[in-house]
């Protein structure tokens, strides 16, 4: 399994965040989720999603909570927090700006 | 991180784990489920998700790495951002760091002191189980079975009288079949010896210890063997063992020490072993060169020496014993103490001794004999206690710093909490920083402490020889160091903290004017410095006082330009009759040497002459009536010419007096009143009752101070008599010298060395010296105390100055409007002034009442001087007010030259 590269972890923040800003959800769904909206570019493996979840909820920005779910498993179900909320916000503003920059530069190129 | 997770994650770190696995396991069951929804058997779709998804373990151990990852990477930052914000601002990092140092580096000092006095154990195999037996008896009226005592004894509660020396008899009834004891042995100190090897003498400091000395104490020889019991009989080839260091400094060698033949006070001794080289005895105030076996004694010192063994009377070996495996020190206690009363109450001779019965105490011996302890231990609490104050104060001052910095940096904290860090995450960066600056001041307090220790052994020492106390940076001392330094860096770091990350934070945002409760916590640091800074300076006003009183002590002789030493023509085998004439003839050549006005000799220093040197100490006679309290001084001619003591009638003892002639006596003014009142005490008699002989009184002496500064009376009863007519041991001699004394040491030992090369020259030591010998405490209390309060009223001022600076640029608004209305510069100093002497009021209204109860605890170092000296209060109080007005005067004329226009636009 690959591991992402740095920037990729960044990213993979901001992608669960959003995913989360929009529903609560456990880690298959987040899984599940992601690779459907990005139409299978981002594959993610418990090996990069359970780092990203913990380390999410150890900076306050997401919680979690178990649960039972329609299948009768019990699992995790992650949810954003305000400070999450703030952070997503600022990190959506970061991308735009960083993407917008190197979309530029490409544009430039071609 | 934050809180609650943590919180969580370290009330129950299993759980944690337990909440980890059961997460990631449901994972893999849901995706095996879906596959098993997809058609796939059970078997298959486990074995297909584990395939692409890893094994759950390691994805566990994933999340565990990235927790691990992300705490090292927040440290790791934080250090990075401390240092960063540390080089925004040198000068305060500066100031910060070496007032550290400096109260770090003192407590260090201080405290490898008693590490080493009060907490080492002795470098012996299992010292936890050597205990020290002493005794403690009734206050000594009317009678003792202790009929004659030669060792040391201490006052213990109550009056009793406490001591470790025991006699011969009692050692061997306590060795027979004991049953706490696996050894038990003995020794004293033998005192300073001649020792010559290779034809070359010198002066060595003895121990005779029994056979049972070195197996006792667990120690091997390092070169050689040691003492055993076959060695400690009377009879016995007389046999030594040196000290590694004394086999260096002798032999070259420990190889080269051992089976070399060597000659103690005379007396032929071979060398059998070397001692190793850590080893200093039992006492750590000694550190013996020579290991004797107790009985040679016998031919060492003489006839004496012989009647001390079977007297169960009289008292002089110290003992020590090792508990067997499993016996504790009360049950060796309750096991030894009945049966050393029924020993000793068969030696008392009379009721009043039955009465008073020394009873046996064990002591833990693990640290050696308490010699040290008793006399340095309180010492070294005192000034333990005045480096934790200047700690105190220098961490007062540094948070008081910070906090003015956290009001700089309360925006840029409130921005970060506003965007989702952690309260705690943003406290930890700051305590880092705090954390850092007291870890590089601990780094540069060990440098500081390096010389202090070396300029405390150096002041402790002084003038002292043999002096044995020798405090070292080990990682015990180093281990405190650091401990202190991070607690100290919490300590100043912690109240900056919370206080600048406080949740309301939008007024902060806002750039509101805060800090009702920041200025108060302020004034409450800067109160607390000066109240600190006040006790100091009691002290060290006290302690200088008390060093005054004592240098203007009238001593009734010269103190400047006498040279002292001893010489010991006895020990180096000169015999009566011809000894008094060598000690003649010497004083005439010293007196010839070119700048030595005079010369003479007595048989011990005027300080030491109460108690040390062999004089006559029986009952004397004055026609009638006993003569109580008088001293006799063996002297020789010019003795009061040379130490400047008037003779207020008659002569002073001259060549005239011979050991044919009359003997003869001058007595001291106070004598002369006293026994001699209204009568010319001139050719009058007084009478050395136990030498059955009658002196003549030829001169009546001017009254002089004896023994030390403190504490003695200051006009003893003297009787002088001639060396020539007395049979000496060892003299001292005084040489009155123009210019420095010590220029004049190198013609003395020339002198020495013609007269007879065997002879060493001892406690060569000028006057001035000796007298300041027996004041060193005080000497060091002023000298260490002076030092203590130029600090911390340093420290306290520059937080004085921090603070008025920071409190007129917060309020410069204010002023400014003040000054818009027509305030004059005078009275916006005044106001900023008046503030400080507030500041001062209220720490001198904490620290006077405790400085009254303070300095009740020092009362026992104070000489003619109260601990509530008034004077003594009242010029540490000026000087502190002083002090602050200046610190607070460069605030306070900022504050009167702000222009009102700039202060209000900037509003």
């Amino acid at each position: 399994m690959n591991k992402p590269a740095e920037l990729l972890q960044g990213t993979l923040d901001l992608l669960i965040l959003r995913t989360l800003e929009l529903q609560r959800l456990h880690g298959v769904g987040i899984a599940d989720r992601l690779e459907q909206v990005t139409k299978g570019v981002f594959v993610v493996g418990p090996g990069s999603l359970f780092p990203a979840l913990h380390r999410l909820a150890d900076r306050g920005w997401i919680e979690g909570e178990w649960g039972e779910l329609e299948t009768g498993h019990r699992a995790k179900v992650y949810a954003i927090t305000n400070a999450g909320r703030k952070r997503l916000a600022e990190e959506k503003r970061k991308w735009n700006r960083v993407s917008f920059a190197v979309n530029q530069v490409l544009a430039e190129e071609s | 991180m934050n809180l609650k997770r943590l919180y969580q994650r370290l009330r129950d770190p299993r759980r944690a784990e337990a909440d980890l696995d059961e997460e990631v396991r449901s994972f893999y069951d849901t995706m095996t489920a879906r596959r098993v929804g997809q058609g796939l058997t059970p078997d298959e779709a486990h074995r297909i998700t584990r395939a692409e998804c890893g094994p759950p373990a390691r994805t566990i151990e994933e999340v565990r790495d990235a927790r691990v990852e992300a705490v090292f990477e927040t440290v790791v930052q934080d250090l990075r951002y401390a240092i960063r914000l540390l080089r925004g601002s040198p000068g305060f990092a500066v100031v910060a760091v070496l007032s550290l140092a400096l109260g770090i580096g003192a407590n260090t000092a201080i405290y490898s002191f008693m590490e080493s006095i009060l907490l080492r154990s002795l470098p012996v195999a299992d010292p936890e189980s050597l205990v020290v037996l002493n005794w403690h008896s009734p206050p000594p009226q009317g009678g003792h079975v202790m009929h004659g005592i030669q060792g040391r004894f201490w006052p213990g509660d109550e009056g009793h009288l406490v001591s470790g020396i025991f006699p011969y008899p009692a050692f061997e009834m306590l060795r027979e079949g004991n049953p706490a004891f696996s050894t038990l042995f003995g020794y004293f100190d033998g005192h300073n010896k001649t020792l010559v090897v290779h034809g070359q003498a010198t002066r060595v400091s003895t121990e005779y210890v029994t056979g049972e000395y070195f197996r006792g104490l667990g120690v091997s020889p390092a070169a050689g063997r040691l003492i055993d019991s076959a060695d400690d009989r009377p009879g016995a080839a007389p046999v030594a063992v040196i000290s590694f260091a004394a086999s260096q400094n002798r032999f070259g060698g420990p190889s080269g020490a051992v089976g070399q033949p060597v000659f103690v006070n005379n007396v032929p001794f071979t060398v059998v072993g070397v001692a190793p080289p850590k080893f200093f005895g039992v006492d750590p105030a000694a550190a013996p060169d020579l290991y004797l076996p107790l009985h040679t004694n016998l031919l060492v010192d003489g006839a004496e020496a012989a009647r001390m063994y079977p007297d169960a009377n009289f008292y002089w070996l110290e003992m020590m014993g090792r508990l067997r495996p499993g016996v504790s020190l009360a049950q060796a206690q309750a096991a030894l103490a009945p049966r050393f009363h029924q020993w000793v109450a068969a030696t008392a001779t009379t009721d009043v001794e039955r009465a008073r019965l020394p009873a046996l105490t064990l002591n833990p011996g693990a640290a050696g004999l308490g010699s040290l302890r008793r006399e340095y231990s309180r010492p070294l609490y005192v000034l333990l206690a005045m480096v934790g104050l200047i700690l105190a104060i220098t961490c007062a001052n540094i948070a008081n710093l910070l906090l003015a910095r956290a009001a700089a940096r309360r925006r840029e904290m409130a921005l970060r909490l506003s965007l989702g860090a952690g309260r705690f995450r943003v406290v930890r960066q700051l305590l880092t920083e705090s954390v850092m600056l007291a870890s590089l001041g601990g780094a540069l307090g060990v440098l500081f402490a390096i010389w202090g220790i070396r300029s405390l052994t150096f002041l402790l020492s002084d003038g002292q020889p043999n002096f044995t106390l020798h405090a070292e940076l080990n990682w015990n001392v180093l281990g405190v160091t650091a401990a202190l330094s991070v607690v100290c860096g919490l300590l100043f770091g912690l109240a900056p903290a919370i206080q600048s990350t406080r949740p309301d934070v939008v007024p902060a945002l806002k750039n509101c004017p805060v800090g009702g409760p920041r200025r108060r916590v302020q004034h409450v640091l800067v109160v607390a410095q000066v109240a600190m800074a006040f006790l100091i300076l009691v002290a060290a006003g006290l302690f200088v006082r008390t060093l005054d009183k004592l240098n203007s002590v009238p001593l009734g002789y010269a103190r400047e330009n006498i040279l002292l030493f001893t010489l010991d023509a006895r020990q180096a085998g000169h015999r009566d009759p011809e000894i008094t004439a060598f000690y003649t003839n010497l004083r005439k050549r010293f007196e010839s040497i070119p700048g030595v006005s005079s010369a003479t000799l007595s048989h011990a220093s005027i300080i030491s002459a109460g108690h040390a040197g062999k004089t006559y100490r029986g009952a004397m006679m004055a026609g009638p009536a006993p003569v109580l309290g008088a001293i006799a001084m063996v002297a020789g001619p010019r003795y009061h010419t040379t130490m400047q003591i008037p003779i207020l009638a008659g002569r002073e003892i001259d060549d005239r007096d011979q050991p044919g002639s009359s003997p003869v006596a001058v007595i001291s003014e106070r004598l002369a009143r006293t026994y001699f009142a209204n009568q010319n005490p001139l050719g009058r008699k007084i009478t050395f009752v136990d030498d059955k002989r009658d002196l003549e009184i030829v001169g009546v002496s001017a009254n002089f101070r004896h023994g030390g500064l403190r504490n003695e009376e200051d006009s003893a009863m003297t009787v002088f008599v001639a060396v020539s007519q007395f049979s000496p041991d060892a003299m001292t001699y005084a040489l009155r010298t123009a210019g420095d004394p010590l220029n004049y040491v190198r013609s003395v030992h020339e002198i020495v060395r013609q007269a007879d090369p065997s002879m060493p020259v001892t406690n060569v030591v000028t006057q001035a010296a000796e007298i300041d010998r027996t004041i060193s405490h005080e000497i060091m209390f002023a000298k260490l105390c002076t030092g203590f309060a130029v600090l911390a009223l340093l420290i306290a001022c520059v937080g004085l100055y921090g603070t008025m600076s920071y409190i007129v640029a917060r309020q410069a608004g204010e002023i400014g409007i003040r000054m818009a209305l027509g305030a004059q510069r005078g009275a916006v100093v005044w106001m900023v002034l008046r503030r400080v002497l507030l500041l001062v009021a209220a720490g001198l209204a904490i620290s006077v009442p405790a400085a009254l109860s303070a300095s009740q605890l020092v009362k026992s170092f104070l000489f003619a001087t109260r601990p509530n000296d008034p004077a003594a209060l009242a010029l540490a109080g000026a000087i502190l007010v002083s002090a602050a007005i200046l610190a607070g005067y460069a605030p306070a004329r900022r504050a009167s030259r702000i222009d009102p226009l700039a202060a209000l636009r900037h509003e």
